[in-house]
């Protein structure tokens, strides 16, 4: 009889492979197998490659991109709306900087870690909750630490509801791609989808472009407090109505 | 049909295990050849995972999953077949060492070159 690896090492090995790839890299594994520590060996230098290859395939550089400028721009808004003087704080920005970069990265292993051709409704709605997670996870371990690069609580939360309503939109407007199609290596790689259209109901994509027209137009509203005339905000707030009408309409 | 991108060494290597390897070319074989072709480098199996990825993005390959067999525990495997660019981008690419190989023969002389297509000639057998 031709030797296995045990069962319970196939499966801690299964979980840290992406499922895209899951069943041939563990097919591989399992055919190469000559000892344990062979095979041990040959998962830690083969693993991490197969995972930082299906970010790259399940990254779509513009949109991830727009999602890093929202999340910073979300906690930025929080801060300078709950206290003006926390963004000129020593490390003031260093420490908004954290927890937008940790749901990133939650982000992006959300998307590796998804299920080719499994696509839910619920999927744009899933990804910024696991992604503001972790950053929330991160503050954690980080008071255990380094207590003075923790946010104050109600920036954190502030700025994860309003990353987590503009990151779900964005998400919404462009879903990310399981599997990367061939040859698409150019510009605009969300325009190059193809396949079924998302199978949510149309009154949620409208809800959900609305609150996020709205959270743009409070990102607005609190950047124009500054100004010393009613007049802008006024148009501001005209602006981001006439943007949720459109958006609405458009569904 | 395009121009192929310009191929880096190892790429040639994985495009080359696949030409040889025909129908029978998955991660494992794959890894034996590039292995065979590349020593005494060794060659670790994710490099070789990470570089099929990359060139069935470019579009030189195509995979597909074939059935589960017993002896790699009931899975699939990932079986690849070069594509028309693929075989295009691996045609340039012996051109140019063709090319290498006669300038640099040209420069260290006649007997440099027979010795070593002697060499060449007792390790394929």
């Amino acid at each position: 009889m031709r030797a296995a690896p045990p069962r319970w090492v196939e499966m801690l090995v299964g979980i840290t492979i992406p499922p895209a790839c899951r069943e041939s890299v563990l097919g591989d594994l399992h055919e190469r197998y000559a000892g344990l520590p062979q095979y041990l060996l040959d998962a830690l230098c083969a693993v991490p490659l197969v995972i930082v290859s299906r970010i790259r395939r399940t990254t779509d550089p513009q949109v991830r991109l727009l999602e890093a400028f929202v999340l910073c721009l979300s906690f930025l808004t929080a801060a300078r709306y709950k206290d003006a003087n926390f963004l000129t704080e020593p490390w003031g920005l260093m420490r908004l900087a954290i927890p937008a970069a940790m749901a990133l990265v939650g982000l992006m292993l959300e998307d590796a870690y998804a299920r080719p051709g499994r696509r839910s409704p619920v999927n744009a709605i899933v990804a910024p909750v696991f992604g503001l997670g972790i950053a929330c996870l991160s503050q954690l371990v980080l008071s255990g630490g380094w207590p003075a690069l923790v946010l104050p609580q109600w920036i954190l939360l502030a700025g994860s509801g309003m990353g987590f309503l503009l990151v779900a939109t964005l998400r919404m407007l462009f879903p990310p791609l399981a599997d990367r199609p061939q040859g698409a290596n150019g510009p605009a790689f969300w325009l190059q989808q193809s396949g079924k259209p998302l199978n949510i109901p149309p009154v949620a994509i409208r809800v959900l472009k609305v609150m996020g027209v709205m959270a743009v137009a409070a990102l607005l509203v609190v950047f124009a407090d500054d100004l010393p005339i009613v007049g802008p905000r006024l148009l501001v707030l005209a602006g981001a109505l006439l943007l949720a009408h459109e958006a609405n309409r458009r569904v | 049909m395009g121009n192929p991108d310009s191929l880096g060494q190892f790429e040639q290597l994985v495009l080359t295990a696949i030409l040889s390897l025909r129908e029978d070319a998955y991660g494992v074989t794959i890894h034996a050849k590039v292995e065979e072709l590349a020593r005494p480098k060794a060659v670790s199996l994710g490099a070789v995972y990470v570089t099929l990825d990359r060139l069935e993005d470019k579009g030189l390959v195509a995979s597909w999953l074939s059935d589960p067999t017993p002896e790699r525990g009931g899975r699939a495997k990932r079986c690849y077949r070069l594509e028309a660019l693929g075989e295009r981008a691996l045609q340039e690419s012996a051109i140019t060492a063709k090319r290498i190989w006669e300038s640099i023969a040209q420069v260290w002389g006649k007997e440099w070159a027979k010795e070593w297509g002697k060499r060449w000639g007792k390790e394929a057998g």
